[in-house]
């Protein structure tokens, strides 16, 4: 049985760290903001504006659930709790330093991948069950993005993982890095197995697969329904989108959601390309850095330090660039994105047989 | 604790199934066939069979039931109305055929269950002898990776072709026809 409450802990622990990361990311979003548009951003609660957050979850805990009366109750009330926690549960198998993964899974990315794709249904729910048009057209938009983007997103990880020929998320790691038992090529050409660091990370193995997370990276910002692909959220438009009738709590928890969204697909982004736990620093001749920053603190360390750095570059796109129209929407998935994500896939194969053999 | 669980996930999903067919708010039942195909995904891990399960999450959940969900959100209001003044009993049978098929199908089910307990096939015994079983750590994928392509090739060949008819079909229906 201890080891059901230790399974309980995991997941405590990753709520918290996650209602955490949502808390500073909002206000990091809010500060990033206001320096992109040259202002100050949130200055009054707090030094430099710091308690902002924390004041706004405050005041949403407080709220009453207000359901309107036209709304399908059951949907309405289900529809946060299934948006987070298909987002949630994909937590369950992304590794955070060597040894240190909630499940190691020996279908860890396909698992992911499942998962993330639930999370239309509780977009669905959400827009169907508020009973307003431009909820219901909010979650239309909302879930025909994440159905397109779905497809160069996966594709673009199926190149990678080609490449790694496996699909446990903890042995992509691996083999991104020094403690590898196989050979790595820097670019198909020099062995870097036993220098790691930089050069023996995925996006490095193989020039193609600079391409793939190019494409996942735009992918993976349409499905968490960010600027530039923000038309589901469309306040010009559509006054809030699918969360238009929701407050309190359960708006929080839709926030929630869209806040984890980011974090996971930047961290699934940087365990397939990025090299995870892997330190970036190589061994160069006598100065270990790859030997010396390798470990169960510094794994950890590398993860968030990477993650976070592609959430910031997240943010950094949504407040710089405008939002794209619904028919360039499709137009870059289906004709831009899915063609070169196919040939990035089938380069994989070629040089899977061709430079790997 | 795992028979708990695996008894929880057989009655959530014949439970929701039978509260889906009976259930006239057609957008809740097909809210409620995503928790029976949910909890179908569980029985599949209780039978090592992870990537089925996971697969079956992806396909049914993010495809096919989404798809199903569109169309209904985009269908017309009058038809919808028409096929939620259905029948109204729970056991009125407007469909005999319906009747017909599923007791006949169920039939089958029990039929080979007591005939596969009754005379376990030869196979079956002795890979059981030889050791030759999965384990929950075994890794599935591999060995289905092998068997498409080695023994099964032409039955996936032939499904990837049916695949692909299906897509060349549907491109061309929505074709907008200039000329006729």
């Amino acid at each position: 049985m201890a080891f059901y409450f230790t399974y309980m802990l995991v997941a405590a622990l990753l709520f918290g760290f996650i209602a955490l990361f949502t808390l500073f990311a909002v206000y990091a979003e809010r500060k990033l903001a206001g320096f992109v548009q040259d202002r100050l951003g949130p200055m009054e609660t707090g030094k430099y504006g710091s308690l902002q957050t924390f004041a706004d979850i405050l005041k949403l805990i407080q709220k009453e659930f207000i359901t309107p009366s036209a709304a399908d109750g059951v949907l309405f009330a289900m529809a946060p709790i299934i948006i987070f926690l298909a987002v949630f549960i994909g937590f369950a198998v992304i590794p955070w330093a060597p040894g240190l993964a909630p499940a190691n899974l020996n279908l860890g990315i396909f698992y992911v991948i499942a998962v993330i794709s639930v999370d239309a249904i509780g977009l669905l729910m959400a827009g169907w069950g508020s009973n307003n048009k431009f909820s219901l057209l909010g979650a239309m938009r909302a879930v025909a993005q994440i159905v397109s983007y779905e497809i160069p997103a996966g594709i673009a990880l199926i190149a990678a993982i080609m490449i790694t020929q496996t699909l446990n998320m903890q042995e992509i790691t691996l083999n991104q890095g020094i403690e590898t038992e196989n050979t790595l090529l820097f670019m198909g050409l020099w062995d870097v197995s036993g220098i790691g660091g930089l050069l023996a990370w995925n996006v490095f193995q193989a020039p193609h697969l600079l391409l793939a997370y190019v494409i996942f990276f735009i992918a993976s910002l349409a499905e968490c329904n960010r600027a530039p692909f923000d038309i589901p959220e469309a306040e010009s438009e559509l006054v809030g989108g699918f969360h238009t009738e929701y407050g309190g709590l359960r708006f929080a928890f839709i926030f929630l959601a869209e806040y984890t969204m980011m974090f996971l697909v930047a961290i699934i982004g940087v365990v397939v390309f990025l090299g995870g736990w892997n330190t970036p620093l190589p061994n160069i001749g006598a100065l270990k850095f790859a030997d010396w920053t390798t470990g169960l603190v510094w794994g950890i360390w590398w993860t968030l330090s990477k993650t976070l750095l592609v959430v910031g570059i997240q943010m950094w796109i949504r407040w710089t660039l405008p939002r794209l129209r619904a028919d360039q929407l499709m137009s870059l998935c289906w004709k831009v994105l899915t063609p070169l994500a196919f040939l990035c896939m089938a380069i994989s194969g070629i040089w899977r047989v061709m430079v790997m053999a | 604790m795992e028979t708990l669980l695996f008894y929880l996930f057989s009655v959530v999903a014949v439970g929701s199934a039978i509260l889906l067919v009976s259930m006239k708010n057609i957008v809740r039942a097909l809210f409620l066939f995503f928790v029976v195909l949910f909890s179908v995904a569980g029985l599949y891990v209780f039978a090592l069979a992870d990537f089925v399960a996971i697969t079956q999450i992806l396909v049914y959940v993010g495809g096919v039931l989404v798809l199903m969900l569109f169309a209904f959100m985009l269908s017309n209001k009058e038809l919808l109305n028409q096929l939620q003044n259905g029948t109204s009993h729970f056991f009125a049978l407007p469909v005999w055929q319906a009747l017909f098929i599923a007791v006949s199908f169920l039939a089958v089910l029990v039929y080979t269950m007591v005939q596969a307990t009754a005379y376990e096939p030869e196979w079956i015994t002795a890979s059981r002898d030889a050791g030759a079983i999965i384990r929950p750590t075994d890794n599935t994928v591999q060995h289905l990776g092998v068997h498409l392509m080695t023994h099964y090739l032409l039955p996936f060949e032939v499904v990837s072709v049916l695949l692909m008819m299906a897509l060349i079909g549907a491109a061309h229906l929505t074709r907008k026809e200039d000329r006729i």
